[in-house]
């Protein structure tokens, strides 16, 4: 057969990702070896705990619901799948029994293409291989649809198992390295000594070659050495026990949890190549599962040195892809998130004022406040992202400004070296000087937010916008709330400010069209991507800023900020929801980026490429898009002059 | 009809041609109920859904044109088992018949004639149960030219999606009224279940709407207590 009879069966797959990336006649040889398949709605399709799924299925028309049954009996809803997504994949290249049950949530057709010709695509296809590997971008429709329901059970104790489940972190990243080992013919004795000393609770049984044999435990040895009377000269291999199952750095950590349950054991072999390279225990894993919010705040008050401070941010990662899979509301993620960022920030403040009295430089001179501002300020920080900011400390007479400057640029020097190794970015020299620029007294600020409000050119105030997100994230004195009624009584008496303002920010509207064309933003290296914060989430924040500062609202937090103008009857009801709607979806889109991100290891901004959406996502982006050109033109019709 | 009838019939079909000479395909076709059971469950069985296109509606004069059918085993539409070809009616096509499936004489200047295409058809028609929507339509031009061919009309089990619809989905008509009639429609039975039908009006266009109704169907007919091939046959079967 030449050419597949049916088009509009061949173009609905070439809508579909990563289907839409093969070749004319790829394509057609792969329908020709897919089913079309009818599932009744509320048919299980794939029932968790049973056989691999032996098909990849593409759903043509209907929706299934993704779900994980708890030994409650109930079901925990992981995903809802639709038109354009495809479901089996998981089970199927991993070969192991189901994990989730698919059901079809409504009357569902869906391709089917079979094991074998499916795995040979993930193998030769790199697309393919890429695409259906883990992914977090995937799962993004599922989080809103799920909504802060889950959220909620983040404290309760049986979703602790489910944590390790859905985490993405793998066997190698949890392990313990450092490895206690002996040779089969060591005798008890010594093995015991080596545990004592290393402080350990087992030890493993190793041949000369590395391959792993058994493991010797505490417990062995209460039971299987002292209690069964056996002499203590004994070599180890005759009391260890053998049961020791093996498993791969690469495997995920619900897998060893898994493999663990099945086995009834505690500890499991990592072995690549038959050579043990680690062991990890039930321990490690909830060390993983133990990462709820609330734990991951509550160590940073404890941390006592730059470097264990340091460590947290990539465990707030990790609640964070919990948070996300488990469907947190983009609001309560950024809450969490920017929580933890001000408490670090106060944490560090507390560590370098120790540092530098420690160095002889002495306490603050004077009282000052620690202020956020742009996305910090507003609470919208994505992960890593830098942080801008401003030290204000209080006037002082002429001739002590410059030695106390002086304390706090170098008190600004080591909060920006010690944020960025806390994973914040920007340590350039630019960051360094500007060290010297934000620090500054009262009445010096105050100075600068007159000047602009009474009378900065635009292009000016672009540079300035950043400054009206202010928020004190530590703050000794009250300068803050007495600034924001000073800032209000400028603007009443210059109102051409907002006009101006307006003016400063990009008027360029969200491409809409983009989702089709694939390439609208021209910046070289990233043709086929788009700028999520710039076209979609900028134009909201900057007018979100526009309507407070008009309104005289102190909210700095652009879903706070739109709240209060709809509440004042600035924007209408349905409006507003729409814009809470892209916004929290738009921010979700970032985070999950921003997460995969520091997962593959590299920076990419804030772009996103289109190809990695599924239709919904596009759907949704889409008329994102829609909603954020309403509301500039809006703004544009009230502020522009 | 039952199957032990069609069985019957087949039977003496089969001694009425026993002394004759026949091609293969004949001959394969006379075994094609052999070994079925009555008591198999509808959902697991294999069927061939197909659809003709004719240059008119008149039995007495029209030809086909066209001819699709998709296979469905177990439910699932196999999407690389295809059979799609032009036939030659060895005669023009009225303008009215162009406007309904849009084949023209040019499309099917070069098409073997129905004979040939029919032939190919039972190769790949095998054993399996032939569907079909309206089936006695399709069936009138099918078997026509089987007689005329081989002395034989079809002998694989046919069923009509038309009559599935109506024991399955239509409540009784006791009194022949026939008021479920326009809901068994092609169109309607697409509508019913949502189904967008891509290229409605070519022979495995239809085909395929039909087999997506077809998957539908089967579970609503064992819902409705009809669960074996015997039923089916009792219910839907046409010949």
């Amino acid at each position: 057969m030449s050419d597949f009879p049916l088009p509009r069966i061949k173009d609905f797959l070439q809508s579909v990702v990563p289907f839409d990336t093969m070749e004319e006649a790829e394509l057609q040889r792969v329908v020709g070896l897919m089913d079309l398949a009818y599932f009744p709605h509320g048919e299980v399709i794939i029932q968790a705990g049973e056989d691999p799924s032996k098909n990849l299925y593409v759903i043509m028309n209907g929706s299934v619901r993704v779900t994980l049954p708890r030994q409650t009996g109930e079901e925990l809803l992981i995903d809802v799948r639709g038109e354009g997504d495809t479901f089996g994949a998981l089970s199927l290249l991993q070969g192991e029994l189901a994990l989730f049950t698919v059901t079809a949530q409504e009357d569902l057709l869906a391709f089917m293409l079979p094991d074998e010709p499916f795995r040979a695509l993930v193998r030769d296809n790199p697309v393919f291989k890429r695409h259906f590997s883990f992914s977090l971008a995937r799962n993004i429709d599922a989080v809103r649809r799920a909504a802060d329901h889950h959220t909620t059970q983040m404290t309760g104790t049986d979703t602790l198992g489910l944590d390790a489940v859905l985490t993405g972190s793998r066997v190698h990243e949890l392990m313990s390295k450092q490895l206690l080992t002996c040779l089969p013919v060591t005798p008890v004795k010594a093995a015991a000594i080596l545990m004592t000393q290393r402080k350990v609770g087992s030890i493993m049984v190793c041949e000369a070659g590395g391959r792993p044999l058994g493991i010797l435990t505490d417990t062995d040895l209460r039971v299987r050495v002292l209690a069964a009377g056996v002499p203590s000269d004994v070599p180890v291999a005759e009391v260890m026990s053998r049961s020791m199952k093996a498993i791969s750095p690469q495997a995920f950590a619900f897998e060893a949890m898994i493999e663990m349950a099945r086995h009834g054991v505690h500890h499991l072999a990592v072995t690549e190549d038959q050579r043990l390279v680690g062991v990890i225990s039930d321990h490690d894993l909830t060390m993983v599962t133990g990462s709820s919010p609330v734990g991951v705040m509550k160590e940073v008050a404890k941390v006592s040195s730059l470097e264990d401070l340091a460590g947290l941010p990539r465990r707030m990662n990790r609640v964070m892809e919990t948070l996300l899979r488990l469907g947190g509301s983009a609001e309560y993620m950024l809450d969490v998130l920017s929580e933890f960022n001000d408490r670090l920030t106060v944490r560090l403040i507390r560590l370098t004022q120790t540092a530098m009295e420690h160095k002889g430089l002495g306490p603050a001179p004077v009282q000052f406040s620690w202020l956020a501002l742009g996305s910090a300020g507003r609470r919208e920080q994505a992960l890593h992202q830098g942080q801008d900011y401003a030290v204000v400390y209080a006037n002082v007479p002429p001739d002590r400004e410059e030695t106390v400057h002086t304390w706090f640029s170098e008190f600004a020097t080591r909060m920006i070296e010690g944020l960025s190794s806390c994973g914040f970015t920007g340590t350039s020299e630019a960051v360094m000087n500007d060290a010297l620029l934000c620090c500054r007294s009262e009445a010096a600020w105050e100075e600068s937010f007159m000047a602009w409000v009474e009378g900065a050119h635009p292009p000016a105030l672009a540079m300035a916008a950043k400054y009206f997100d202010l928020r004190a994230v530590y703050a000794e004195t009250g300068f803050v709330e007495t600034l924001w009624g000073k800032i209000f009584n400028a603007i009443e008496a210059n109102r051409d400010f907002l006009g101006r303002l307006y003016q400063a920010g990009p008027q360029t509207r969200p491409p809409v069209g983009f989702l089709r064309q694939f390439a609208v933003d021209f910046d070289g290296a990233y043709l086929d991507r788009l700028n999520l914060e710039e076209v979609a989430l900028q134009p909201v924040v900057e007018a979100a800023r526009i309507m407070a500062l008009d309104q005289r609202l102190r909210q700095t937090n652009t879903l706070e900020r739109l709240g209060a103008v709809t509440r004042l009857g600035l924007l209408k009801d349905r409006m507003a929801e729409d814009l809470y709607e892209a916004f929290s979806f738009v921010t979700l889109l970032r985070i999950a980026r921003r997460l995969e991100e520091s997962h593959n290891g590299k920076d990419e901004g804030a772009y996103l490429d289109p190809a990695e959406l599924n239709r919904v996502q596009r759907k949704m982006l889409k008329e994102s898009f829609q909603v954020v050109g309403k509301l500039q033109e809006f703004t544009a019709q009230r502020y522009a002059q | 009809m039952n199957l032990w009838q069609a069985k019957l019939l087949n039977r003496a079909t089969r001694l009425r041609l026993a002394h004759r000479r026949l091609p293969d395909e004949a001959r394969a076709n006379l075994s094609v109920l052999d070994g079925l059971s009555g008591r198999a469950p509808v959902s697991a069985q294999r069927y061939v859904v197909v659809d003709l296109e004719t240059t008119g509606l008149d039995h007495t004069k029209d030809r086909v044109v066209s001819v699709g059918a998709f296979r469905v085993v177990g439910g699932h539409i196999r999407l690389g088992e295809v059979f799609n070809e032009f036939a030659n009616p060895g005669r023009g096509i009225p303008v009215e018949s162009i406007k309904v499936h849009g084949i023209t004489p040019d499309n099917i200047r070069d098409a073997r004639p129905a004979w040939e295409v029919f032939r190919d058809f039972l190769g790949f028609l095998g054993r399996d149960i032939v569907v079909a929507h309206f089936a006695r339509f399709d069936m009138f031009f099918l078997n026509r030219v089987m007689r005329a061919q081989y002395g034989m009309r079809l002998q694989n089990l046919v069923v009509d999606t038309v009559l599935m619809c109506r024991a399955a989905l239509i409540e009784p008509d006791p009194y022949g009224q026939k008021k479920g009639a326009k809901r068994c429609s092609l169109d309607a039975l697409a509508a019913r279940y949502g189904l967008e039908v891509p290229e409605r009006h070519t022979a495995l266009g239809d085909a395929m709407a039909t087999a997506l109704i077809l998957q539908r169907l089967l579970p609503e007919m064992e819902h409705a207590g009809w669960k074996t091939l015997g039923d089916l046959v009792r219910v839907a079967g046409v010949q």
